[in-house]
């Protein structure tokens, strides 16, 4: 982490600059989500723009934990903490999604239409 | 006492005892936001109605990314200018830090009060298919005519009149009320309907006597009931207090005798029968259910046996003016009401229709339903209710045409309409659609589609949605007369309406709170600070560096509330 007031003056910049990355790449977010012309996939939202969302939105994200909370100077404890809390949330994250992936009660997964598709839509509607 | 380890590192964990306190901390928020946003995936992968895809508008998300990397920046300014022992530059980034925050929870708050004002109906008749058409809105004020009908009425000198109400009330002519003894929670509505009644002149009174035989006077020869009311007494809280208490106090005596006798029938079958087995066994035997006939005629001379029920005659037959939620019937019954306290309103339903200017037409979940059934969404949606009304329909025959065009213009790019476009009519359509048909009644929306030259309206003219405040966009939004039996639920945007809000209001509400926090605690510094910084700059800047990690990790969160909730 920077210390001496030269090093000061040089992360200072480097803030901006991130600040400025972060500004523009939320812009992207937006028009990948609004500008027809870059709208990847289907028309309309649909399983690529979540994609590219998300992913910027992971890059930004990396970029204030990296730069703006210290994280490329840290000592190993806190990687420690850092690191245990994304591995228990992820798995929050992936249990869900495994959940839906089951085949046996709810059909084929990859036919997405927007809509719920249920394998047996006379048995299987969850109200 | 001094704290230690609050500048300098601990020789076991190179860290000071401030970070690893933070870090701690961050780590616990981490897994409390990973379990929110895995609800949220939760919800979202098992809703059964489609799940609302960019339904916020997207400015106020925008402009509160902006403000939160702005203050990230800022913040972290701070924390530079006191390692630099620039106490005037850490006030100024500070401060901005502090206003972005609060220009944070006012923009939230503006999208929140858009929520809270702006209702969705469900129209439950769809056609053949059991599903619902949505129109959203704002809901209209209304006053009751002396001819018992409803008259809409806008607001003069900025106020609507003081005896209007929501266009969504249930208007009945009640002649006769039964209230349940059993259920003595009447206060608040007998206040309501009395203060009703007292505005129209309306008597409300007790049709019979209602007697009850005191407890020492059973089984006596010639004893006789106790009146508690008489027949013509006026409804009043306490009249109805009364009766309570003595139906309450009489039940209580015959529940009494009641399980007295079990017992003792119990202790026989087990003593002089010699059956010996739990109850579930013991009640289908015949031994059982004899006894307990013997029983029945035993205990009826013993018991007081009060009525549970008080009933009250209204002259002349006054309209009631009641909230839908007081309700348990569904206002499908036009001669009944129920009340939630069981009380049983018997008359006549007048005419109450939910009067709503609509701002937007959602047959999304109808058409979900009709592939479910392998119906044709369009053929399903063409005998809803809704497209048979004629200022809907005209509103749904424009879209129709402007989804001509769309299809026409998507399939030059190999591309087909979202169920978005084609079953959604956001009020930017129907603004668009309006202004198009304004400006020239001939207007191909087609060939405008087709051509892309249909102008909608841009992100300003409808901030947090739209703006039920301009004329000029309000008169495209039609006023529609739901008739009672349609209107299956309505809502404003709040989490009753469906899951979507639900976690919306939880994690930005939860996300809110930390802003909150954030802003107070680096206020703190702000404002109180300048004594620790002159003793020891260091622990000041300690403090603001622990501060502003608390606040990165608030702009980190919203990093991903943005697209997940505004834009996906």
């Amino acid at each position: 982490m920077a210390d001496s007031v030269a090093e000061i003056q040089k992360a200072k910049k480097l803030y901006f600059f991130i600040g400025m990355l972060l500004f523009f790449f939320t812009v992207v977010t937006v028009l990948v989500a609004t500008v027809e012309a870059l709208d990847f996939g289907d028309h309309g939202f649909d399983g690529v723009d979540a994609t590219i969302g998300l992913i910027i939105a992971a890059f930004k994200a990396s970029l204030v934990m990296i730069i703006f909370m210290h994280l490329n100077h840290e000592k190993p404890l806190i990687y420690f903490f850092y690191g245990l809390a994304l591995l228990m949330a992820f798995f929050c994250l992936w249990l869900i999604g495994w959940s839906k992936s089951d085949p046996i009660q709810f059909g084929n997964p990859t036919k997405v239409d927007g809509f719920y598709n249920p394998a047996n839509p006379a048995t299987d509607v969850h109200d | 006492m001094e704290i230690p380890f609050v500048v300098n590192a601990r020789k076991d964990t190179g860290l000071n005892n401030s970070k690893v306190g933070i870090w701690l901390f961050l780590a616990s928020e981490v897994t409390l936001f990973g379990g929110l946003f895995s609800g949220y995936l939760f919800l979202r992968l098992y809703a059964d109605y489609p799940w609302p895809e960019r339904a916020l508008p997207i400015l106020p998300g925008l402009i509160n990314t902006f403000i939160l990397i702005g203050s990230s920046v800022t913040v972290v300014f701070a924390w530079a200018a006191l390692k630099m022992r620039e106490w005037r530059k850490f006030q100024v980034h500070m401060s901005i830090t502090i206003a972005c925050a609060l220009g944070f929870m006012v923009l939230k708050a503006i999208e929140y009060n858009a929520k809270f004002s702006h209702h969705a109906v469900r129209i439950s008749d769809s056609g053949p298919v059991e599903g619902y058409g949505i129109l959203e809105g704002h809901k209209k004020k209304v006053v009751l005519e002396e001819n018992d009908r409803l008259h809409v009425v806008h607001k003069e000198n900025g106020k609507y009149p003081e005896e209007s109400f929501d266009a969504n009330r249930i208007v009945f002519k009640a002649s006769e009320m039964t209230f349940t003894l059993t259920r003595p929670v009447h206060d608040a509505f007998v206040i309501e309907i009395l203060k009703q009644a007292a505005k129209r002149d309306s008597k409300i009174t007790l049709v019979e006597d209602y007697a009850v035989m005191d407890e020492d006077q059973i089984g006596k020869d010639g004893a006789e009931k106790t009146k508690v009311l008489k027949a013509g007494d006026e409804l009043t809280t306490d009249a109805l207090d009364k009766a309570e208490n003595v139906f309450l106090d009489s039940r209580a005596h015959d529940s009494a005798i009641r399980t007295n006798f079990e017992k003792a029938s119990w202790a026989w079958i087990r003593d002089e029968k010699g059956i010996d087995k739990p109850g579930y066994n013991i009640i289908d035997l015949e031994v059982w259910k004899e006894r307990r006939k013997e029983d029945n005629e035993k205990l009826k001379p013993l018991m007081i046996g009060a009525e549970s029920g008080i009933t009250f005659r209204v002259e002349p037959a006054l309209t009631l003016i009641l909230e839908p939620s007081w309700m348990t019937s569904n206002g499908r019954n036009t001669e009944q009401l129920k009340l939630r306290d069981d009380t049983v309103i018997k008359g006549e339903m007048l005419e109450s229709p939910m009067i709503l200017g609509v701002d937007a037409i959602d047959f999304s979940f109808t058409a979900m339903r009709a592939r479910e059934q392998g119906l044709d969404p369009a053929a399903v949606i063409e005998k809803s209710w809704i497209v048979q009304e004629p200022q809907l329909k005209a509103i749904w025959e424009n879209h129709q045409e402007w989804l001509k065009g769309e299809t026409a213009r998507l399939a030059k790019k190999d591309r087909e309409p979202s169920d978005l476009d084609k079953y959604r009519v956001t009020w930017q359509k129907i603004v668009a659609y309006g202004q198009a048909k304004e400006a020239d009644p001939d207007a191909d929306l087609a060939k405008m589609a087709e051509e892309q030259t249909l102008a909608l309206p841009g992100w300003l003219d409808g901030f947090a949605g739209a703006d039920h405040y301009n004329p000029e966009m309000v008169k495209h939004f039609p006023e529609v007369s739901i008739p009672r039996d349609k209107v299956d639920f309505e809502s404003t945007f709040t989490p009753k309406w469906n899951t979507y809000y639900a976690i919306y209001f939880t994690i930005t509400g939860l996300h809110g709170l930390h802003v909150i926090g954030g802003m107070i605690v680096l206020g703190y510094y702000l404002f109180f600070g300048r004594k620790m910084y002159d003793s020891n700059p260091d622990w000041l800047a300690n403090r603001v560096e622990v501060g502003g990690l608390f606040w990165h990790f608030v702009d980190l969160v919203w990093i991903f509330l943005f697209p997940i909730l505004y834009l996906m």
